[in-house]
């Protein structure tokens, strides 16, 4: 027995390693990040020393303007103050250029510091941009969770929506709540025929039917949303049959909708609804029909009284597939849809990739692995079984 | 029990008019690209072998499926080897909290791609292996092992335990029994775990997006940077051969679950 | 017999097209009665009651329910119960639901409703497990959970598909007593497929012998066992010894050895080939000594002792010995005298 688990332990071991070392550890670093601060304290760690100490009234003792005209002068020779200009930028626009200004100026600056910063940038004369600086001293923050929420930290820690034009997470996770919704639905909708007519079906159609199920199912999710960017293009077949019918006037523009999203996202996904519908109900013994009708249920009667019942689970399980992989796909809407139709993943994407803002992808990262978190989770207890993913 | 006529009818329509909606778009694909002109319209009027052309002669196509296959393949050896590994040991194992094992090693399956993407992209940097084959061999084989893992799982609760405590008896060590006398009743799930590793290697787009260097596109990268680029019918190609990869996987994977059921009743 | 309930006319069953599966079926239930329809594996019995449950429709003939055709009523139209093999009890839904399912959907009052639960569940003893899920349940007891649901809005007429084929031997003899008490207390006519004859036997009022699509046989229990209508019915029920003889006149036939055989009068020719049938048990073991039959084999069996003989020509001749006289068992290798009751043997035609 001990033996047979040591064998157990060092077949399981190098899988374990791998999964640690490539996907646990560095997603929990990644979340770690949507709290982390350390930029600040790391460029400017003198200025952060005295401003904590520093009771927050009025503005700061000589000491700190000296550190700071100082420190930022270091960081540029360093070419660490990019990291702390886009840090303080995302706590308060215009800050870049009070950073980048004050670093460029540093050799040239002399004592009264107090006097001569304010001199050369008025900020400096604010108590609020020095409490920003002492709020950012690290270790942690708030800023980004509550930023991806639309909130923000006023300078004295307190809590409040973030300015109108910065608000727009809100309505990004909503969105992408919707759309996956929509989706879902729709998925559902036109699945449960599907599935339930291939489970009746006789034999050999019924395998036809299922591999023409497969066939999407197996087939690249890059292609098939290819597939329907071409075919909905201005001058492609959809449109082009569309005209010659004499549906539409115009070629009609598709290609960067919610249309097209949706559309995109119910073929990509459709086929994930149907397998675990149809494998629950093809596992449903037809007697359960055959006995509710020798009991006295009429065709309606056994649907909605046996049939539905029995084949829910496998609705749960295929609808929270959907949705699962609606809420965090990126493809799709990254390939067919317009600005105002990406959702979540194109976000963090972009935070990652054009704007280098590693706390904001972590945030909305962490957001996003909680509402699939909180699926997955319901979808286990609702259905007692496996939901796994794939695309 | 049969169903109403009209209400047969009904839903047999409303499943040809799904499977129709499902389909269509692939088969529209594969007849564009055969077109012989840039435009896209059916019908084609026409027959040319000119995208195909164009993608054999092109070398970034060319390199893209090279380093497609190589990490497809890399991963598929890998992910089948661990995974295999790792699903036999939970089988054998005898220890609490074997659930909990089985939900951290298939995990990589429900985390939205784009956050496995960003985690790896991050982690991978600080130890220098993003824009390396290897580090996308790595990162593909976390998101393919799952399967591998879940299918061969999938087979051995058919597995007879009695068999290997036969073999024990007849002499053959714990590692000799496994592999003379699992393995050889196993495959067709370990089989299956490949064919899907290789299956979502090669069609990984997300997280090649981030950890593959500037020059190392994979087929699904340079289809999406040429579609975002300008639209040509050579990207109708590569999705037709793409597309034909995966009839191919299908074919596998029914056969194997055909030997499967067979090797169960036997 | 009284009153009839079912009939079948001329009904034939074809899945394919081509291969008969039920030929020619002519079957009266009458009321109140519990008929079993027996017969060996693939012999058309499931079939035949899944017509008349309206779940398989015949390919010609009609059958009628208390006088008029049903072939067009759909099942659940029917008002038939049917218990089946695999029981078939809903699974999402508990005891008490699967129970109250067909009073539901006739909308009876509530309170009707739990009263019926309440009698039905105290029928089979299962007092306490309303609240049960089927998948809490023994085999023994989804059986009578399934049992009652097929009772409980009193069907005029109940089918019973092997309900008790998954169940081992003991639980199976109780639930046949069970069985039997429930048809005798409601009066409700029960329609009963089995391949096992000593259940046909134990329950029923009269038995359907089927083999391959067709009833060979219609009788009380004792008929059937005791009078077989041909070779196929004696064969199958019971054990038998089965001879070829040459009839030598109404009463006398010869055994390949050249003995007679004493009968009963029967009405075949004489010169004519034919088939006998005897039951073991039927045949009267004599004194040892200079006799007509040597003992091969002796199987001690509790209550009875089972012999094989060499006789008439043949080494595959049994006889039982009951245990009721201080006789002693015959050694293997001793010569006994035996003795064939004229009215033992039963006699067809050959072929
Ligand atoms: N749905 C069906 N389609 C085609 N053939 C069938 C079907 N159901 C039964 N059969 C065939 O009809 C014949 C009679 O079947 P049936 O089920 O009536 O036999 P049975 O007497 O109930 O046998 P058993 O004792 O094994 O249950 C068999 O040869 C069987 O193979
Ligand atoms: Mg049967």
């Amino acid at each position: 027995m001990r033996r047979t688990n040591w064998l157990a332990a060092l077949l399981i071991a190098p899988l374990l390693l791998l999964i640690l070392g490539s996907f646990l550890v560095p997603v929990g670093l990644t979340l770690f990040r949507a709290v982390q601060d350390r930029e600040v304290a790391q460029a400017l760690p003198e200025t952060s020393a005295i401003l904590a100490a520093w009771d927050g009234q009025g503005l700061p003792p000589e000491a700190a303007f000296a550190a700071v005209a100082r420190e930022l002068g270091a960081a540029l020779e360093a070419r660490r103050i990019g990291d702390v200009a886009q840090r303080m930028n995302f706590a308060r626009t215009g800050m870049r250029s009070t950073l980048l200004r004050t670093a460029r100026a540093a050799e040239r600056l002399r004592a009264p510091y107090a006097a001569s910063l304010v001199a050369l940038d008025a900020r400096w004369g604010q108590a609020e941009t020095w409490l920003l600086l002492r709020s950012a001293g690290g270790p942690v923050t708030s800023l980004y969770l509550l930023r991806a929420m639309d909130f923000t930290q006023t300078p004295d820690g307190g809590v409040v929506q973030a300015p109108t034009d910065e608000r727009l997470y809100r309505t990004l996770f909503l969105r992408t709540f919707g759309i996956s919704l929509l989706v879902t639905a729709i998925c559902v909708l036109l699945a449960y025929p599907v599935a339930y007519t291939i489970a009746r079906l006789r034999a050999p159609w019924s395998s036809i039917a299922l591999t023409l199920v497969l066939i999407p199912f197996w087939s690249s999710v890059l292609v098939r949303t290819t597939a329907w960017f071409v075919l909905l293009q201005r001058e492609g077949p959809v449109n082009g049959a569309l005209l010659g019918m004499g549906l539409l006037e115009a070629p009609a523009q598709v290609i960067g909708t919610r249309i097209a999203v949706v559309l995109a996202l119910v073929h990509v996904l459709l086929p994930f609804a149907i397998l675990p519908m149809h494998s629950v109900m093809t596992r449903l013994d037809a007697t359960y029909l055959r006995a509710a009708a020798s009991l006295g249920a009429n065709g309606m009667q056994r649907f909605l009284r046996v049939w539905l019942p029995l084949s829910l689970p496998g609705v749960l399980a295929g609808g929270a597939m959907v949705f699962l992989l609606a809420v965090g796909m990126y493809t799709a809407p990254a390939l067919v849809g317009g600005d105002r139709d990406q959702m979540v993943a194109w976000f963090i994407a972009n935070f990652l990739n054009r704007d280098v803002n590693w706390g904001m992808a972590a945030a909305l990262s962490a957001y996003l692995l909680a509402m699939t978190g909180a699926i997955v989770a319901l979808a286990r207890i609702l259905t007692g079984g496996m939901v796994g993913a794939r695309g | 029990m049969r169903e109403h006529p009209l209400a047969r009818i009904l839903l047999r329509g409303a499943t040809a008019l799904v499977l129709l909606f499902l389909l269509a778009p692939m088969v529209a694909v594969v007849v564009l690209s055969f077109s012989p002109t840039e435009l896209m319209v059916l019908p084609p009027g026409g027959f040319s072998l000119r995208w195909y052309e164009d993608f054999l002669t092109a070398g970034r196509w060319v390199l893209a499926t090279r380093n497609s296959f190589v990490v497809a393949i890399a991963t598929t050896l890998l992910a089948t080897l661990l995974g295999t590994m790792a699903a036999i040991g939970l089988q054998l194992g005898r220890f609490r909290g074997k659930a909990v094992l089985v939900t951290l090693l298939t995990l990589p399956m429900v985390t939205p791609y784009i956050v496995t993407a960003a985690a790896m992209f991050f982690a991978y940097a600080i130890i220098g292996l993003t824009g390396s084959l290897l580090g996308l061999v790595l990162a593909h084989t976390v998101v393919a092992v799952p399967f591998v893992v879940v299918a061969v799982l999938a087979t051995l609760q058919t597995f007879d335990a009695n068999l290997l405590r036969a073999a024990a008896s007849l002499g053959a060590p714990p590692m000799l029994a496994l592999l003379r006398v699992m393995v050889p009743n196993i495959w067709p799930g370990i089989a299956a775990g490949a064919v899907f590793a290789f299956a979502t290697s090669l069609d990984e787009f997300v997280i090649t997006l981030f950890m593959a260097g500037p020059g190392q596109f994979t087929l699904p990268r340079q289809m999406y940077a040429s579609v975002r680029e300008s639209l040509t019918p050579t990207i109708l190609a590569a999705a037709t051969l793409l597309f034909l990869c995966s009839l191919l996987f299908l074919l596998a994977s029914e056969v194997l679950r055909l030997r499967a059921a067979r090797k169960l009743r036997a | 017999m009284s009153e009839i309930l079912v009939s079948f006319r001329d009904v034939t069953k074809s899945y394919d097209g081509r291969v008969p599966v039920v030929a020619a079926l002519n079957l009266d239930v009458h009321r109140g009665e519990f008929l079993t329809l027996l017969g060996p594996s693939g012999s058309g019995k499931t079939t035949t009651l899944m017509m008349l449950a309206g779940f398989e429709d015949p390919s010609s003939g009609s059958i009628a329910l208390e006088g008029t055709r049903i072939d067009t009523v759909p099942p659940h139209r029917r008002g038939i119960g049917v218990v089946f093999q695999n029981y078939a009890l809903f699974p999402h839904m508990t005891v008490a639901q699967n129970l109250a399912f067909p009073l539901s959907i006739r909308r009876l009052p509530k309170a009707e409703i739990a009263a019926r639960i309440a009698r039905a569940l105290e029928m089979v003893r299962l007092p306490a497990f309303g609240d049960r899920k089927p998948s809490q349940l023994s085999g023994g007891q989804q059986q009578r959970v399934a049992l009652a649901r097929a009772l409980i809005f009193e069907p005029k007429l109940v089918l019973l598909d092997e309900p008790l084929g998954a169940l081992d031997k003991q639980l199976r003899e109780e639930l046949q007593a069970e069985i039997r008490h429930i048809h005798a207390r409601l009066g409700v006519t029960m329609v009963y497929v089995t391949h096992d004859q000593a259940e046909a036997l134990t329950l029923s009022d009269r038995i359907a012998i089927f083999h391959e699509g067709r009833i060979q046989q219609i009788d009380t229990p004792e008929a059937v066992y005791e009078r077989p209508a041909n070779p196929f019915v004696a064969g199958f029920i019971g054990e038998s010894n089965r001879l070829t003889v040459q009839v030598v006149d109404t009463t006398r036939l010869r055994l390949e050895d050249g003995s007679l055989l004493a009968t009963l009068p029967h009405a075949l020719p004489p010169g004519t080939a034919a088939l006998v049938s005897i039951r073991p048990e039927r045949v009267v073991i004599g004194a040892q000594g200079p006799g007509n039959a040597v003992v091969e084999e002796v199987v001690y069996l509790g209550d009875h002792c089972r012999l094989r003989l060499a006789h008439a020509g043949r080494a595959d001749f049994i006889a039982k010995l009951p245990r009721q006289d201080a006789m002693a068992v015959p050694t293997p290798g001793t010569r006994i005298t035996i003795g064939i009751p004229a009215d033992a043997v039963t006699v067809f035609p050959a072929g």
